[in-house]
């Protein structure tokens, strides 16, 4: 019997392994917080994204300790679902960052468990602005009367596209524009270059919500899913026949190259995301990348509204003034402005808009298309997702895939999507 | 095999081997008591084994218990433990990623663990022979089993099987072009068999020992008989390594299961792509560190320790059949 003990001591040992690097995170911010009393107080930041932005970040923390001496600044950085898997862990072990990158995804998620600071208070304290914002954005993280959070940019769904393909192909998307003249110059496109039209949107879930409120429903509602097996079906059945008829990138290849991006690498000449991905996929990729508006069923309701990353503070916090006066910093100060540009969409103050004046071809882009869906009007209010979304929203990229690559029919992919998202909305 | 744990109280009493080490040599005063001296031993044992017990009960022990209330309850890590019965393991056996997870990982045993000991058998009795330069070529085959379960080799690897990478211009050489294994659903598995494969230094080194015992006569003798070399090695070598062979398949076939690095970096995180590499370890980080389910992990985890037991149990099972021990060693 004692071999089986040694089975699962090894077992035990590589949860324990998690755990533990868990613990060793968490407790290497344990000694470093200052008393708050005379000295200096230390206080962590971590955020999710590549290292450009970490670097520009780093700048901006190096101008905030120069301002704020008696407040240092410890710095933390992953990929996205990297980042939220150590920041899970860190919470429920009680010792999250005191600052963190934030999206509408995990608002509910963390309020329902007490993880996320409202900062109201230091806002009556005068230890954080909300003045100046521009579009109401201030208001994006106010759930239930609670600040859970403050933009530092905003952006839009976009579809980002390969330049030099679609001017060959004669293509110039305009405002207004419909799914059928979109999917004829898929067509155009897959015929005349031998290139897929598209990396495959069908499993990007804020573009399928963009779709569904196109048509009046949503992909969810506040406590749960705003759509059905009925609208579901049929457009992963006529995706799929998109990969199979080329359309769609071949998903073998897609797969194979991330974290790379299809459309960087000349696999595919679109990508519905997020618009300031093209400032990522023009230092990425050979070609020229430029913005194209989100095609709509009647010619006008494209459904969008403003993203946007934001910094939330932790509710654990010993330091919440000194938390509150980095983040009015991260978003007022014009000087953040130009050392971050667009990197984390359109700056979401007036004063730090106005700061940087982009220079680049693709950050113009992006003002400009910005600037334009918000004189077309066509800006929706959003909803904050309710607890759980994140994990749906990573099933229905998974399982979209999947049946990209012929795993699953669409019909046996629809309802393993429903029994995912269901146990996801039970258990978070 | 592994280590066998002898705690003081386990020593039978009066056997002459305990006997020998109470009195080690420079003891010559015969015990006075014996049960005083051997309380004070063991207060001394206890002392010096109070990190590793401290550890076994804290580190090990503890989570363990822990797991195990934990996969009857649903956890998401921040609101309490709810009990919910089994129905942890009753969502497992409906859930259709649970069963992929378990055929992958069954597949993945079953070919990855006989095609290694089968190279590290025929590397380990080409060495064994004396030949020029044959210490550097064990060091060599050995090699892989030390970096192979790196995250670095596992990136390598996910590198030599990409699309139009090394192994895909190798293939398109000889005009059969995969268009890379990694983003292939069908063929992912086999770059993962193959690295397992790569790394068969640990077992080779093992099967090496086992060959040097084999007595020369025995050779010697079936070759004046006129026995060939394939029927030498099935009469003669293959029953006298058995002891062997059955170590290292009882510890391969554990380890197979424990597959979890080179699946996660392989797929690049995904377990994928469309479940290809969703190994049963792959399944439940997932569940407890992404979807925060942690119940329905533990129950994974502990479900994995009884099939891991089952499978041992019965190949302990099957040596009365196969395995040789020669009388001598007994």
């Amino acid at each position: 019997m004692s071999r089986n003990n040694g089975i699962d001591r090894r077992q035990m040992l590589k949860l324990a392994g998690f755990s533990a690097a868990g613990l060793g995170l968490t407790a290497a911010g344990c000694g470093s917080g200052g008393s708050g009393s005379g000295g200096p107080v230390t206080i962590r930041h971590s955020w999710w994204g590549a290292d450009d932005r970490a670097k520009k970040i780093q700048q901006c923390v190096a101008l905030f300790e120069k301002k704020h001496p008696k407040i240092k600044v410890k710095t933390d950085f992953q990929q996205y679902p990297d980042f939220w898997k150590k920041f899970n862990t860190q919470a429920a072990g009680g010792n999250p960052p005191d600052v963190i990158q934030n999206a509408v995804t995990f608002l509910r998620k963390y309020e329902a468990k007490n993880v996320l600071l409202d900062l109201n208070p230091q806002v009556e304290k005068g230890n954080l602005s909300l003045d100046g914002f521009r579009a109401g954005l201030e208001k994006f993280a106010d759930i239930d009367g609670k600040l859970l959070g403050v933009p530092v940019g905003s952006n839009s769904m976009a579809l980002v596209i390969d330049q030099a393909v679609y001017e060959k192909a004669g293509i110039t998307p305009e405002t207004g524009w419909t799914w059928d003249q979109w999917y004829a110059g898929m067509e155009k496109i897959r015929d005349g270059q031998k290139v897929a039209g598209d990396v495959g949107p069908h499993g990007v879930m804020y573009l399928y919500d963009l779709i569904l409120r196109q048509n009046g429903k949503a992909f969810f509602t506040e406590d749960g899913m705003g759509f059905g097996e009925a609208e579901l079906l049929p457009y992963w059945t006529e995706a799929l026949a998109r990969v199979k008829s080329g359309i769609y990138a071949d998903p073998k290849k897609v797969e194979q190259i991330k974290p790379a991006s299809a459309l960087a690498r000349g696999i595919a000449s679109g990508e519905f995301t997020w618009d300031n991905f093209s400032i990522r996929y023009s230092a990425e990729g050979k070609s020229r990348y430029g913005l194209a508006p989100i095609p709509s069923s009647d010619g006008r309701r494209t459904g969008q509204y403003l993203g946007s990353l934001m910094l939330s503070g932790s509710a654990r916090t010993k330091h919440p003034a000194e938390v509150a006066t980095f983040i009015g910093f991260m978003t007022h100060e014009p000087e953040v402005a130009r050392i971050m540009g667009y990197d984390r969409g359109v700056p979401a103050t007036t004063a730090q808009f106005e700061a940087y004046r982009p220079t680049d071809a693709p950050s113009k882009a992006i003002e400009a298309y910005e600037t334009e869906i918000a004189d077309a009007g066509v800006l929706e209010p959003i909803t904050p997702h309710p607890a759980g979304a994140d994990v749906i929203e990573a099933a229905f990229l998974r399982i979209a895939g999947d049946l990209s690559l012929g795993k699953a029919s669409p019909k046996d992919s629809v309802k393993q999507f429903f029994s995912e998202a269901k146990t996801a909305l039970a258990s978070n | 095999m592994t280590h066998i744990q002898t705690s003081p109280g386990a020593l039978a009493p009066g056997s002459d081997r305990c006997a020998e080490r109470r009195n080690g040599p420079g003891d010559s005063a015969p015990p006075v008591g014996p049960k005083r001296s051997g309380r004070g031993d063991n207060l001394a044992g206890y002392l010096f084994m109070s990190p590793w017990i401290a550890g076994f009960l804290f580190l090990i022990a503890g989570p363990m218990v822990f797991s195990l209330y934990l996969s009857f309850t649903e956890y998401n890590l921040f609101d309490a433990p709810r009990w919910i019965g089994l129905r942890n393991f009753t969502d497992m056996f409906a859930d259709p990623r649970w069963r992929q997870s378990v055929e992958v990982t069954s597949w993945y045993v079953l070919i990855g663990t006989p095609v290694k000991l089968a190279a590290a058998l025929a590397v380990a009795m080409l060495l064994a022979q004396k030949r020029w330069g044959q210490s550097f070529y064990r060091a060599a085959f050995y090699a892989p089993s030390l970096i192979g379960a790196s995250v670095s080799a596992a990136i390598v690897w996910r590198a030599l099987f990409s699309d139009d990478a090394v192994v895909d211009r190798t293939q398109k050489l000889f005009g059969v072009g995969s268009g890379g294994w990694i983003g292939d659903p069908e063929m992912i598995i086999y770059a993962l068999v193959a690295l397992t494969v790569w790394q068969f230094g640990a077992p080779m080194v093992i099967f090496l020992a086992g060959l040097k015992q084999v007595p020369r006569e025995l050779y010697e003798a079936a070759e004046v008989d006129g026995a060939g070399r394939w029927r030498r090695f099935f009469h003669i070598t293959l029953p006298m390594i058995s002891p062997v062979l059955f170590f290292n398949v009882l510890l391969e076939t554990i380890h197979s299961f424990q597959i979890f690095g080179s699946a996660y970096i392989v797929s690049n995180g995904s377990c994928g792509p469309a479940d290809a590499t969703l190994v049963y370890t792959c399944y439940l980080y997932d569940q407890g560190f992404v979807n925060s389910r942690m119940g329905f992990a533990s129950a994974m985890g502990w479900l994995l320790l009884v099939a891991v037991g089952l499978v041992t149990a019965v190949l302990f099972r099957s040596q009365k059949r196969w395995v040789h021990y020669e009388e001598g060693g007994r």
